[in-house]
């Protein structure tokens, strides 16, 4: 069987797995984003051997590049033994960090609940626990498609037996409007990989308990809620604030369980902002504005944006006018679902947002 | 001194000025190495390399060794290591280069660097507007230099005048048809700057003869030495001279100048604030786009040559201008627009040849730890559009001041 070795460590790489697989499956570290070939995170050095570039996209891996010897972890695959370093950003501890592995799981349906407009609350009890880090996503298999379709994790990483999913309804969505929000029932078993992504609470002795804002566009509240319990819990008397952007009330869910947690720790403030509706409940605009009319500086802050790339760009720009550090900005971008051969239904093309669903 | 009939077509080469050159360089250069990329330029008393292709062959050609340019050896005197050759330069290269070899700067360099990054920053970091090059740049550059150096007990004020006197009387290159210097008291404010310096070091030499330390200029007297000698100082002055310009002044041109030229790009400024990891690239094209050592160092034939179609005779001087060849149309798309992602070519900011730049990686990481702090302290850094940024000089270049607000 080849290997594929990075820095101290170098494991087997089975038939069938990616480079970054086959790293993940055994625990080694090697940054790495969006696992679909569109974020250029994973990028790596190949130092001895040659890789497949498979499905590479030309755009995030130009020729010139692969001629200079780099390609994508995430969609390259082994040919033979092959060694690579990480050229990409944020590269330290590659091969050096132990990561939670990347597994396979059979997990079944235990909750399926409306939450608010076109959103549900699924959830997923494994057989055994899963270790992860809040914030983190796993890929779900979509029944009868050979598809599949990246979710957060709304979870802590204690809650590790029951895998909490916010799905937004896309029309015509394989996932969302043909399966999730059709004929899934509790009881089904559903297959999954993970835990992937670089979106995660920092390990518990890397956090200081430093401040932090976490701004979330619909669905992309989930991994803010594993995030900021995990920070609340470590430093009870942190200060955090959790903006969550929906364009209407009845899209807000949650709302209870944040304010509930507004009630257990003095320092977090929960604030939900519409974006099409004016209430007297709640504050109208947009969550980066908001953050800007609340926040004076966010020196020394961390901070925590999910949801479309129009969100992710604002929020990280109203973050550094508030002097946030960029390195502790840290960014889930909900990107368009790629296409899983040419020729697949257009749906896809048009689906939108992974790990939230489509 | 080399003079030269010019052909008629080059006639225009008599009327090029020193203070056109030191305002804006690039028209002329451009013309010459489109018109004449190897021309004698009367002002300059020189011959004048202008493309990356002959500065390279000269910088590492076997007919060719160094020698200061004449100005810069009216103020420096001999024998400084940019001007040397054979034994000597083989000896003041192996002096200077223990403490700025990559493994050994990788040991100090952070350490040193970043308070004194830190330092300058906390002075005007939440005050929401700042000059660049006399509150950051420069200030970081010549206190991480000096307290290297062991010249703790000189102020940043002191040493940025040091090198902007030594510069001034460095550059002042022009000479009259006879190919004497046309201003001779442009050279005082030099000599001025060397009085002082000696006034300092000397009892720092004298305490470092009896107590060696771990300070630079320390292990340049004790290292190689047989035990119970040290380098005579006069041989050691015109080297420490050549620091105290050049390794003093250009990381800090070449931070503003990465900065300046990130202003032009906002969306790139964006990305490297946003991935420091690309401020070293951001860097090295910065020293592309306005090279600190724009044309302040020089070769000499030491047998006729033919190059660039000209017959040169031995003794000829060429000045080789590393600005000018890095904005070399052959090798770069529109070269005088900053472009973080053009293809990273080698370029000629550090010189080339047994002659090279002694202090590139440690520069290099000075930059890279300036601009980190810099933009992990204010990263919503914004060019103050009030006021301009303007660039001055011909030997040694980058901006004379850099303007930047922020919200704070």
């Amino acid at each position: 069987m080849p290997r594929v070795s990075v820095g101290p460590s170098s494991v087997e790489a089975p038939p069938g797995q990616s480079v970054l697989e086959s790293l993940l499956r055994a625990g080694v570290w090697m940054p790495s984003s969006c696992n679909q070939g569109t974020c250029g995170t994973c990028k790596v050095r190949v130092l001895s051997g040659a890789v497949d570039h498979r499905t590479s996209p030309l755009e995030t891996l130009p020729q010139e590049q692969r001629d200079a010897g780099l390609a994508l972890a995430c969609q390259s695959h082994p040919a033979g033994d092959v060694e690579v370093a990480p050229a990409g950003p944020a590269s330290a501890g590659a091969g050096e960090v132990r990561t939670h592995p990347l597994r396979d799981l059979v997990a079944r349906i235990t909750g399926l609940e409306d939450v608010a407009t076109d959103t549900r609350r699924v959830l997923l009890s494994l057989d055994e626990p899963l270790a992860f880090s809040a914030g983190q996503y796993v890929e779900l298999e979509v029944p009868r498609t050979g598809e599949r379709r990246q979710f957060s994790l709304a979870n802590t990483a204690t809650e590790d037996r029951v895998l909490e999913l916010h799905v937004r309804r896309v029309p015509g969505g394989a996932a969302t409007d043909r399966w999730l929000f059709a004929d899934a029932a509790c009881g089904d078993e559903v297959r999954l990989t993970g835990p992937l992504g670089d979106f995660r609470a920092p390990e518990e002795e890397a956090d200081d308990g430093a401040p932090l804002v976490l701004l979330g566009g619909g669905t992309g509240l989930a991994p803010l809620l594993g995030i900021v319990r995990t920070a609340l819990e470590r430093h009870p008397d942190r200060e955090a604030v959790l903006y969550h952007g929906v364009r209407y009330a009845s899209d807000l869910y949650d709302t209870e369980r944040l304010v509930d947690l507004e009630q257990r720790f003095a320092s977090f403030r929960f604030v939900p902002v519409l974006s099409r509706e004016e209430t007297r409940a709640y504050r109208t605009g947009y969550v980066t504005d908001a953050f800007l009319a609340d926040v004076a500086s966010a020196r020394g802050w961390t901070g925590w944006l999910c949801g479309s790339p129009a969100l992710v760009e604002s929020g990280a720009a109203a973050f550094k006018r508030r002097r946030m550090a960029p390195r502790l900005i840290h960014r889930e971008k909900f990107t368009a679902a790629v296409p899983a051969a040419p020729g697949s239904p257009s749906e896809t093309l048009t689906s939108p947002l992974t790990r939230t669903g489509a | 001194m080399t003079t030269t009939q010019q052909p008629a077509e080059l006639a225009w080469l008599d009327d090029i000025t020193m203070t056109e050159l030191e305002r804006n360089p690039y028209p002329v250069y451009e013309r010459l190495r489109r018109e004449a990329p190897l021309a004698f330029v009367p002002v300059l008393g020189a011959y004048v390399a202008s493309t990356a292709e002959i500065c390279r062959e000269v910088a590492t050609s076997a007919s060719f060794e160094a020698i200061i340019p004449p100005a810069g050896g009216r103020t420096f005197g001999h024998p400084a290591i940019i001007g040397v050759n054979g034994d000597v330069h083989a000896d003041l290269r192996s002096m200077v280069e223990p403490a700025l070899q990559p493994m050994e700067v990788d040991r100090y360099v952070d350490e040193l660097v970043r308070p004194i990054a830190r330092q300058y920053l906390e002075k005007f970091e939440d005050a929401g507007r700042a000059e660049l090059v006399a509150d950051f740049c420069e200030p970081v550059s010549v206190r991480s230099l000096g307290d290297l150096l062991g010249l703790e007990s000189v102020d940043s004020e002191t040493l940025r005048r040091w090198f902007a006197q030594l510069n001034r009387s460095f550059t002042n290159a022009a000479v009259d048809e006879n190919g004497d210097f046309a201003n001779p008291e442009g050279f005082l404010e030099g000599d001025q700057a060397k009085a002082e310096i000696r006034a300092v070091v000397d009892p720092l030499i004298d305490h470092w003869i009896e107590h060696p330390g771990d300070s630079a200029i320390s292990h340049w007297l004790h290292d190689g030495m047989p035990e119970g000698q040290t380098r005579d100082r006069e041989y050691v002055y015109p080297t420490i001279y050549v620091y105290l310009l050049g390794a003093m002044q250009e990381p800090g041109h070449g931070a503003a100048s990465t900065i300046a030229g990130l202003f032009t790009r906002p969306a790139q400024l964006e990305e490297v604030v946003d991935d420091p990891t690309l401020i070293p690239r951001a860097v090295s094209e910065g020293m592309r786009w306005t090279s600190p050592i724009w044309s302040a160092t020089a070769r000499i034939s030491k047998e006729p040559v033919h190059l660039a179609g000209l017959d040169l005779p031995a003794g000829t001087v060429i000045l080789q201008s590393y600005g000018s060849a890095n904005h070399d149309t052959g090798l770069y798309d529109a070269p005088s627009e900053y472009d973080l992602h053009r293809p990273p070519l080698p370029h000629l900011a550090f010189g080339a040849g047994n002659h090279a730049c002694a202090g590139i990686y440690y520069a290099n990481h000075v930059m890279r730890i300036a601009l980190e702090e810099l933009f992990e302290a204010i990263p919503n850094l914004e060019r103050d559009t009030e006021h301009d940024v303007d660039f001055w000089g011909w030997g040694f270049r980058g901006p004379t001041s850099l303007h930047v607000t922020w919200e704070v």
